[in-house]
């Protein structure tokens, strides 16, 4: 039912947070896009398409732009490939080992972003182990080997699993095993099963997956720039080097903007796809999807290899990082294990020099508080969302979903152009080059998925306990802290510790906007990297990762581990699902758009 | 006690409730009966307050309550899905009014302990959380936070809807004992036609936002006003135009054969004596026979019209299908509309 917007501001507390949340998406939201146009198209105020003819005259721009492009159309069909194997030998095919696998799988969901792609260059890089090992047995091999294209599609195929780990796995749970049943009955082969009755069903959640790992390939950072070498640039790296020139500034405001726009369009499609073409199960009593025996003897042994041949491949790094993390530089220089090297000087550098954990504790307090800030604040938007419905609600929801719709490097270079200088909006303040504007753009981009979490939080509370809650005399602001916030906190809890994962060891966002005085943690593991030779800075990658891991891990098992536990006993919780094994679950059905902010 | 005067209800344009006028007395057990999307909750959530008429009044004990908040009317409900809040054990639950109207701890221990009492709620029930309960200890959790209010109406909606068929049996005496037990004046939404007959001093049929009919449950059952209450309540034989002539042909008592006319099922008798002596014979073919435990149902082919009656089990076995039957219709029991 509508509610007028007279009514609606009658609360004081809707009245501040309406007035809160005006000045918000006008200053951070709406402005930054307006000053990207305009240093894009109007640098002195006129029109001129002069960036337009900067960009298509600049060899390097188009060939970067080209890049991007080979590099989402290939990634998206190899990353689908090793999903859709990975989810059906954990999930769908009867697999010895099974449980062990989904673990090596899903390190994905604690390492990511830059940390993974620093550990695989650790691992597979000059003077990586695994190319010391080659080296032995082929002394001529080049030892850059793993750079470039392949090593860029290598990493990002691995890195990009994360979506079918959540959401394939999801919606191959919930297909209803009794027309697989039903297939089987009529005389169909396991394969035919698969192919007909199974892989049909997932084709809506499957090209979600594909438009969001070819959104990922287009605008992605970390891997080209680390990775790439001089032969493989692709757009965001040279965005960001574009960015820090003034004279080039107008051809990155143009590349990202290309970028947001291919994102908006790719997007809108899956939006539709989403829309019009999921399948839902019609029965009344759908049966829990049981495993399938690879009855092909052959057959079967392959898909054992192949599994256990990707086990290795994914768990290989993180258990060379670790281990390597407990010896020493020479050790980790040489690439070589002995016992007598090992140590923890690592560890213990890493928590009493104060240049060693600065960085960590940089990103700690940068994630928490972006975490904490949006999630308190959004706390009290979405309940005004979820109560009123009118025009005004309904254009600010729009608005707050602007950063799910543009890549980071937009709204980091947005922020960029548009603070760079006085600006009434934020009392003739300058945004840009301080502590605060990194913080900001943390918040903008953890907005979307805060908000739709919350709100789906709220709407999982159903109206009568409001109404009840009423008629036994308690006051809107009672309900509200007394009844609906105790419900929804532990969902609450849950978006804080996840948008805080994500933020821990961010790259994308940070490069662009970080403070040199601050540090945080994922320039210092990206400066890690650079360069040949092993250096310290690695030494204490190493330490970082293994932290990180810690911390990720144990904040998902807090959010999802104790999740199984209340699915059991309490309420159900509204979140973006893990699989865990088995797979029940309850609460919020997954969205695979949930994945552009959730997934590592 | 309670009266909707001109009462119109309409949400984004459409109305739900056109013109609803109703009266329930003091101490009465008063159902609002219909299929659903027919305005029956519309009308228990504008007597709640939770609904705002666009017209009309609602009293409440000669006092017009349209304009006041719903914590304001002396009203307790029990919600579909009772609304137990979760993130409190059943104690916090039971006492939350108490807490909201600030009454002191001694009174708010005392009244829970008391409520609880009534309601069989054990000490070790009261600390547990409202997940650990079962669905009619929910159910009973719900009544006693809506009755340490003491509210002066109780308002039900469907809440036994979401429990299994012999818990609903069983929760309909128990509530029903506890309305007597307290005496206050109970109204009780529900779809289930069985609920509403054995358990309500009167019942309004609802359809379309309209009141078809108030009454006791044998008056709407056996003198429905309107073909849909007849439809709706109870199972029906429909009587063709044909059947009537047949009927009016020998009967002292004439109906006419242009209006709808129906029949209930137990009212068409294998023997003359079991529906009384102005039956009318009439012959038929058995085509269907479905077996019920308690009693079976017969589908006889009569003249076209396929008229179903029941046996019980201690009556008459040889009927099988395809054999020819005797059937006493009496015209007076005949509904027409």
């Amino acid at each position: 039912m509508k509610t007028s917007l007279r009514s609606m501001v009658r609360s004081p507390m809707v009245l501040v947070t309406s007035v809160v949340l005006t000045w918000f998406i006008v200053t951070f939201l709406i402005a930054p896009n307006v000053g990207l146009l305009a240093t894009t198209f109007f640098p002195n105020g006129e029109f001129t398409p002069r960036s337009v003819d900067k960009l298509l005259s600049s060899d390097r721009a188009m060939k970067s732009l080209g890049n991007s492009f080979i590099l989402a159309i290939v990634l998206a069909v190899t990353v689908n490939i090793v999903g859709i194997f990975i989810v059906l030998v954990t999930q769908y095919f009867d697999i010895r080992g099974s449980r062990i696998l989904w673990l090596g799988y899903a390190t994905t969901l604690i390492y990511g972003g830059i940390v993974l792609v620093a550990g695989y260059k650790f691992i597979y890089g000059q003077n990586g182990f695994i190319t010391n090992l080659l080296l032995n047995y082929f002394p001529g091999m080049n030892a850059e080997w793993f750079t470039g294209f392949l090593a860029v599609v290598f990493v990002m195929t691995f890195a990009s699993t994360s979506y079918h780990m959540l959401f394939l796995t999801s919606a191959l749970n919930k297909v209803d095993f009794q027309t697989i049943e039903a297939a089987k009955s009529m005389g169909a082969s396991t394969l035919t099963v698969l192919w007909r009755i199974v892989l049909p069903v997932l084709r809506p959640i499957l090209f979600a997956i594909t438009i969001l790992v070819f959104l990922g390939g287009l605008t992605a950072l970390t891997a080209p720039q680390v990775l790439g070498g001089p032969n493989f640039q692709t757009v965001t790296p040279l965005i960001l080097t574009f960015s820090g020139s003034t004279t080039s500034r107008d051809i990155a405001a143009l590349l990202a903007l290309i970028l947001g726009v291919a994102t908006m369009i790719l997007l809108a499609v899956m939006s539709r796809v989403e829309r019009g073409g999921t399948y839902f199960s019609v029965s009344k009593v759908s049966a829990t999807m049981q495993k399938q025996k690879i009855t092909n003897p052959v057959a079967n042994a392959v898909v054992h290899v192949v599994a256990y041949v990707l086990f290795v491949v994914y768990t290989l790094p993180i258990l060379l990082i670790v281990v390597f993390s407990f010896t020493d530089s020479a050790s980790i220089q040489t690439a070589t294990l002995s016992w007598d090297r090992f140590t923890l000087d690592n560890y213990i550098t890493v928590f009493t020099t104060q240049s060693a954990f600065e960085p960590f504790i940089v990103s700690v307090l940068y994630s928490a508080a972006a975490a904490v800030v949006v999630v308190g604040g959004l706390l009290f938007v979405a309940r005004i969302l979820q109560k009123y419905k009118n025009a005004a609600t309904t254009v600010a929801e729009y608005l707050l979903h602007i950063p799910w719709i543009l890549p980071s490097t937009m709204i980091a270079l947005g922020l960029i152009l548009t603070f760079d200088r006085p600006n009434a909006l934020i009392g003739g303040q300058v945004l840009t080059g301080t502590v605060w504007v990194l913080l900001v753009a943390y918040i903008i981009i953890k907005i979307p998925f805060t908000l739709r979490m919350l709100k789906a939080a709220f709407y999982s509370v159903s109206d009568s306990v409001e109404d009840a809650a009423r008629i036994l005399g308690a006051k809107s602001l009672y309900t509200f802290r007394r009844v609906l916030l105790p419900i929804v906190l532990p969902t609450a809890a849950a978006i804080t510790a996840l948008n805080f994962n994500s933020l821990l060891d961010d790259y994308d966002t940070a490069v662009f906007l970080y403070s040199p005085l601050y540090e945080p943690l994922g320039i210092v593991i990206k400066n890690s990297t650079d360069g040949d030779n092993i250096s310290d800075a690695m030494v204490l990658t190493l330490v970082y990762t293994v932290l990180l891991m810690i911390i990720m891990g144990l904040s998902m098992y807090a959010v999802y581990g104790r999740s199984v536990t209340s699915r059991r006993k309490k309420r159900p919780r509204a979140l973006p699902e893990v699989p865990d094994q088995p797979a029940t679950r309850v609460g919020r059905e997954p969205q695979p758009d949930d994945a552009r902010v959730t997934v590592r | 006690m309670i009266r909707y005067e001109n009462i119109e209800v309409s949400f984004d344009g459409f109305v739900a409730v056109p013109n609803l006028n109703l009266e329930v007395k003091e101490g009465e057990f008063f159902t609002l009966l219909g299929p659903s999307g027919c305005g029956k909750t519309t009308a228990l959530r504008t007597l709640a307050g939770f609904v705002n008429p666009s017209r009309g009044e609602v009293y409440v004990d000669g006092k017009r309550v349209t304009q006041l908040s719903s914590d304001k009317r002396s009203i307790g409900m029990v919600f579909q899905n009772y609304a137990l809040f979760p993130s409190m054990n059943v104690w916090e639950n039971i006492a939350f009014g108490l807490k909201v109207r600030k009454e002191s701890k001694a009174d708010t221990e005392r009244l829970v302990a008391d409520i609880a009492a009534k309601m069989e709620l054990t000490d070790e029930q009261l600390n547990k959380n409202i997940s650990e309960l079962s669905g009619g200890q929910q159910q009973r959790v719900a009544i006693a936070r809506a009755l340490v209010l003491q509210p002066k109406i109780l308002l039900l909606d469907e809440p036994l809807s979401n429990l299994d068929a012999k818990l609903r049996v069983q929760l309909r005496g128990q509530l029903k004992d506890l309305q007597s037990q307290f005496g206050i004046t109970t109204v009780y939404v529900t779809h289930d036609q069985d609920e509403a007959l054995t358990m309500s001093d009167r019942i309004a049929v609802f359809n379309k936002g309209v009141v078809e009919q108030v009454g006791p449950p044998e008056q709407i059952y056996d003198s429905s006003s309107t073909e849909f209450v007849c439809n709706f309540i109870g199972d029906i034989n429909v009587l063709d135009g044909a059947l009537i002539q047949r009927l009016n042909a020998v009967s002292m008592r004439k109906l006419d054969p242009a209006k709808s006319s129906y029949l209930r099922v137990e009212k068409v008798g294998l023997a003359r004596d079991l529906v009384g002596a102005a039956a009318v014979k009439v012959n038929g073919r058995v085509t269907a026979r479905s077996y019920h435990g308690m009693h079976s149902r017969y589908t006889v082919d009569v003249g076209g019209n396929s008229i179903k009656t029941l046996v019980t089990e201690n009556g008459p076995r040889a009927l099988h299908l395809g054999a020819t039957v005797d059937l006493f219709i009496n015209p007076d029991n005949v509904l027409q509309y």
